[in-house]
């Protein structure tokens, strides 16, 4: 065995990979620090001359930060909550109740996770603009611009997760019937039978979907652009701070760019750390990721 | 996925069983309200399917076949395989460079991305802070694909920290983004770097449940730490390895996100893939049809390519 | 012409020629009586001097209007088709665009741009120049006031050329050669201190201009007169092609190195750029901007005929404007009422350092002192070759960028660009719509 014989090779290899890993995001935070001359000049100088904030204000008074983070937050809450909620109960009429084409549900979950999705990605954002009688449009969805002018766009095509779906139907076939029959007896509607006692019984695997969705959705960015470019007014966090460096005066914007991202990334890398266990799991089960 | 689709069966088994007490009438009943219930329980479900995937999927296939310049629903002109054809045609660069660039792009990824957590993860399992080393790893794949993309921009640049590194140490500066026969390979790089995190955790996994009176037999025997690696370590890895190759290669085939951040597909067509350029052929030129059918294209190629290595993983077990 | 296309234009025909005879009826705006029409304006004057040049008259119009306002709304130009295209197809494209008129060709094709009424477009063929004209046109029809023109030539650093014992700008390929190689450096890692003549890698318009003006110097096209093909496998074409690989195989030119900061940062001797550059230059350079010398493009000879290159914006009405007769009013207020001798459009021009179609109004901004070095590209107004501007003509540009990247690269030999630009430009030009 490597790692018996050879402890030492095995620390020298997993503390290098750790340090690659690490140094980029240390890069970043210095970067954000430097001063305009300092960034993208050779010689190349790791730390910064002073640790100056004025790239962060820089930053936020650029970006419209509220904006930008309201616009984020909305997104993956509407996102996560979506998706939670969906699959919490499409997974338990999978996995507890009886019903003629439950299989052939199941299977049709099963095979839309096969469907990349850039294959959705143009129809998606023109069945949003020709939504019917939204945004200006008429009952067949012409004359307006649907549903582009609503931040609802940025969450439409991520509100049901197949993988969601089934990781929680997974969950919920260990719980045992009788649970179920005994509150059934007692009077309990489906409803009910779901709420008291599924929904607490799969916490942990909601947590797990939960933050999986959220780090998703608050990374998402391919499609943030596309309905940002057609509405400003919807941009969020990635989207925002990928536009930044056109705004600014390129021969300057580095470090403001390197503060922005370091704002934008912190949320997730608190809500991780906190919460790792929970995530770690997740990937671990799904390997979609 | 095979026990999942053998679960349902079995629990309907069991709940047929305890019913079977109960009145045919009141059963009946029960058995309705409750397909009532479930379907209520699907409805939103099933209504997303229904608009954000059969309706796309039929929109897609009629979009590759058309052609449609403009913006008016009403225009849109039936042309057969016409477009298809044109990304075939002689001229186009959809075959070489950008279908091949995609391909390279995913390959690059997936054997760097298993090369290092295979190496990791058989140097991690028992180390003392495992869990502080997993962290670690894990911070790139929580993070937008933005941050990643610009801040390994800037540490290729020629002020960076990579060519600053490379200077310190005597070698000449590389223009890593500029130079096409280096733009690809830098830009595998650092898809690799932020999906190792995951490629490790799953490893990991696959670790533990080797049973360790294998490593102790093997001792025994005195197999050197190699032949248990090969011998031992990895066919037993075989599911973990499929898991990381399959998904991994999914990733890369369709991501572009990244490359949008780095290298805009530049320098020339040097990065430019597949799904880029469907986003641009759309976006940017408005030519919806062509757009449509290289995603059909990319589709077949992820297709084929997920249906290859599940067929060669299940040869060598066979071999095995 | 195909048919959705003649549909379109036979669509728009009715229309337009009831617009034309019925512009003074009064418009509605919201619906409600006293609200005021908002046009909205979408450029790419996203920030800095641009984008304030254009605010000023924006308010100004908005000031003496109490009817119909205009908002100005701005990307930056790496984003401004894209965003073009995004928002028609989202039904939020803005009344007045102002597009790169290389996209004209896509835009009428796409039914996003609607032709010029009669009067207006009588007023911009008499008014400006036959480039500007000829870019702002599709199939002969006029879509809009030209605004910002921009033609090439030689930047060059004096201080560079004079410590190379060079008394001046090159006038020819041969001294343009010779000059690069004696004013190229390198340090001892391969870094390239000083570039001789720079080529700009930096997006499809700075990389593909400098080719195609000295393309165009050496009497050469990229795309035939009609459209379907292109003419750049010739022997200019060659010529080009030959100068760019020598002078980067000799280590005069490094093209991975961004060379619009380089040369502010006195690292590069001598560049092909277009006449907007000069107001960034002095931005950055400060004191050190008056060692920059603009020239013509060198030509191949000392006795051939001048030509460069020349691009440039204009300011179209969009087909689903709500108010069109407004926004052509707008855009004749802007860019053909005269104030103080000039129009408005023109003084914003020369204001940030660029020119308008108009040579009247140009002579007369400049000639009352003003930047020498602009005086340079106000010449080349008179021998200027348009780019093209048919549909595909992006497609086409980004096709030659690569193909000419790959050259600088040495990942294409000379011949191999030369066919594989026209193999590829032909089968993005030629298809049929």
């Amino acid at each position: 065995m490597i790692r018996r014989r050879f402890p030492w090779l095995s620390y020298l290899l997993v503390v290098t990979g750790a340090v690659l890993t690490v140094v980029p995001f240390a890069d970043m935070l210095m970067t954000s620090f430097k001063g305009p001359d300092e960034a993208g000049t050779l010689p190349y100088r790791f730390l910064p001359r002073a640790f100056d904030l004025s790239n962060y204000r820089a930053a936020i008074h650029q970006l419209d930060l509220p904006v930008l983070f309201r616009n984020s937050v909305v997104a993956t809450a509407t996102i996560t909550g979506s998706v939670l909620l969906t699959s919490s109960l499409a997974g338990y009429a999978l996995a507890k109740l009886r019903f003629p084409g439950r299989d052939f549900v199941f299977r049709l979950v099963l095979s839309t996770m096969m469907f990349p999705p850039f294959l959705f990605f143009i129809p998606h954002f023109l069945i949003l603009v020709h939504w019917p009688l939204a945004g200006g449009n008429d009952l067949l969805g012409r004359g307006g611009a649907g549903l582009t002018v609503s931040i609802v766009a940025l969450a439409m095509p991520f509100l049901v997760s197949s993988f969601g779906i089934f990781l929680t139907r997974q969950f919920m076939v260990s719980i045992p019937d009788e649970v179920l029959e005994a509150a059934r007896m007692d009077g309990a509607g489906e409803f009910t039978v779901w709420w008291r006692i599924v929904v607490p019984q799969t916490k942990p695997v909601l947590v797990t979907l939960g933050l999986l969705t959220f780090v998703d959705a608050w990374n998402e960015y391919i499609w943030a652009l596309l309905v940002s470019t057609a509405n400003p007014d919807v941009m969020t966090l990635p989207v925002g701070i990928q536009f930044l460096q056109d705004y600014v005066d390129p021969t300057r914007t580095l470090p403001i760019v390197m503060a922005g991202l370091v704002l934008s990334v912190l949320p997730v890398l608190v809500l991780f750390l906190l919460l790792q266990k929970y995530y770690i799991r997740g990937v671990m089960l799904s390997g979609l990721k | 996925m095979v026990n999942a689709t053998l679960a349902p069966e079995s629990t309907e088994r069991a709940a047929r069983d305890r019913s079977a007490g109960l009145g045919v009438r009141v059963r009946a009943r029960r058995r309705r309200r409750q397909a009532v219930v479930a379907y209520l329980f699907l409805a939103p479900t099933l209504l997303f399917y229904a608009v954000f995937l059969a309706l796309p999927l039929g929109f897609a296939v009629l979009l590759s076949t058309s052609r449609w310049a403009g913006f008016d629903l009403g225009d849109i002109d039936p042309v057969g395989l016409d477009n298809f054809a044109g990304l075939f045609a002689d001229g186009s660069t959809f075959l070489a460079p950008i279908l091949t660039n995609t391909l390279l792009f995913a390959l690059g990824t997936v054997a760097l991305a298993l090369a290092g957590s295979v190496l990791v993860a058989t140097c991690i399992d028992r180390l003392r802070f495992q869990g502080l080393w997993r962290t670690l790893y894990f911070l790139p794949i929580v993070t937008t694909v933005v941050a990643v993309g610009n801040v390994w921009k800037y540490m290729y640049q020629p002020g960076g920290l990579v060519n600053g590194v490379l200077n310190a140490v005597g070698l000449g500066s590389v223009a890593f983004l500029q130079d096409p026969d280096t733009a690809l390979p830098s830009v595998v790089v650092v898809q690799a770097w932020a999906s190792v995190g995951s490629a490790i955790l799953v490893l990991t996994a696959g670790l533990k449940s080797v049973p360790e009176s294998y490593y102790e037999a093997a001792a025994l025997d005195g197999a050197g730490p190699v032949t248990v690696f090969w011998r031992i370590t990895l066919p037993l890895l075989r599911p973990s390895l499929l898991f990381v190759c399959v998904t991994q290669f999914l990733t890369g085939l369709q991501s572009f996100a990244l490359i949008i951040v780095m290298t805009k597909g530049g320098p020339g067509d040097a990065t430019d893939v597949a799904a880029l350029e469907m986003y641009r052929q759309a976006f940017s030129y408005g030519d919806w049809g062509t757009a449509s059918a290289a995603a059909f294209v990319l589709f077949a190629v992820v297709l084929a390519v997920t249906l290859v290595q599940l067929w060669l993983f299940r040869r060598k077990g066979e071999d095995a | 012409m195909t048919p959705s296309l003649s549909r379109r234009h036979f669509a728009l025909a009715l229309p337009s020629a009831l617009l034309a005879a019925g512009c003074a009826a009064p418009h509605q705006g919201t619906g409600r009586p006293g609200d005021p029409v908002v046009l909205t304006l979408l450029s790419h004057y996203a920030s800095g001097e641009l984008k304030k040049a254009l605010q000023g008259p924006v308010d100004e119009w908005n000031a003496l209007h109490d009817r119909v306002k205009v908002r100005t709304k701005a990307v930056e130009f790496t984003d401004l088709l894209t965003t073009f295209m995004v928002r028609q197809a989202a039904g939020q494209g803005t009344d007045i665009l102002h597009p790169y008129c290389l996209w004209n060709g896509q835009l009428v094709r796409a039914g996003v741009l609607r032709p010029a009424p009669p009067e207006h477009a009588e007023e911009i063929g008499r008014a400006y120049g036959a480039a500007a004209v000829g870019s702002s046109s599709v199939g002969g029809r006029v879509y809009g006031y030209p605004t910002e023109m921009q033609t090439y030539a030689l930047y060059y650093n004096k201080r560079l050329l004079r410590a190379a014992g060079l008394d001046g700008p090159p006038r020819t390929w041969p001294e343009l050669e010779e000059a690069a190689y004696r004013t190229a450096r390198q340090d001892r890692y391969g870094n390239t201190l000083v570039q001789g003549f720079g080529l700009s890698t930096f997006d499809d318009s700075t990389t593909v201009g400098q080719t195609l003006a000295l393309l165009n110097a050496a009497g050469g096209r990229f795309v035939s007169a009609d459209g379907r093909s292109t003419a750049i496998d010739s022997p200019a074409g060659r010529a080009v092609f030959d100068l760019e690989r020598r002078l980067v195989d000799r280590g005069a030119s490094a093209p991975g190195v961004n060379v619009y900061q380089a040369f502010a940062s006195g690292q590069v001797a001598m560049v092909i750029s277009a006449g907007w550059w000069t107001t960034n230059l002095k931005a950055l350079m400060g004191t050190a901007y008056r060692e920059v010398g603009v020239a013509p493009v060198p030509l191949p000879e000392a006795d051939g005929r001048r030509a460069t290159l020349s691009t440039g914006f204009m300011l179209g009405v969009n087909t689903a404007s709500e108010h069109p007769c407004e926004a052509w009013e707008f855009l004749r207020w802007l860019n053909a009422d005269k104030v103080r001798g000039t129009t408005r459009m023109s003084a914003l021009q020369a204001s940030v350092g660029s020119l308008t179609g108009r040579a009247d109004d140009m002579r007369r901004l400049l000639g009352t002192g003003g930047d020498p070095n602009l005086h340079p590209f106000l010449d080349a107004l008179a021998y200027a070759v348009p780019e093209p501007n048919v549909p595909g003509a992006q497609q086409a540009k980004s096709l030659l960028r690569k193909n000419i990247e790959a050259l600088w690269t040495g990942q294409q030999t000379v011949d191999e660009a030369l066919r594989s630009t026209r193999r590829q430009v032909d089968q993005e030009v030629s298809r049929s719509w």
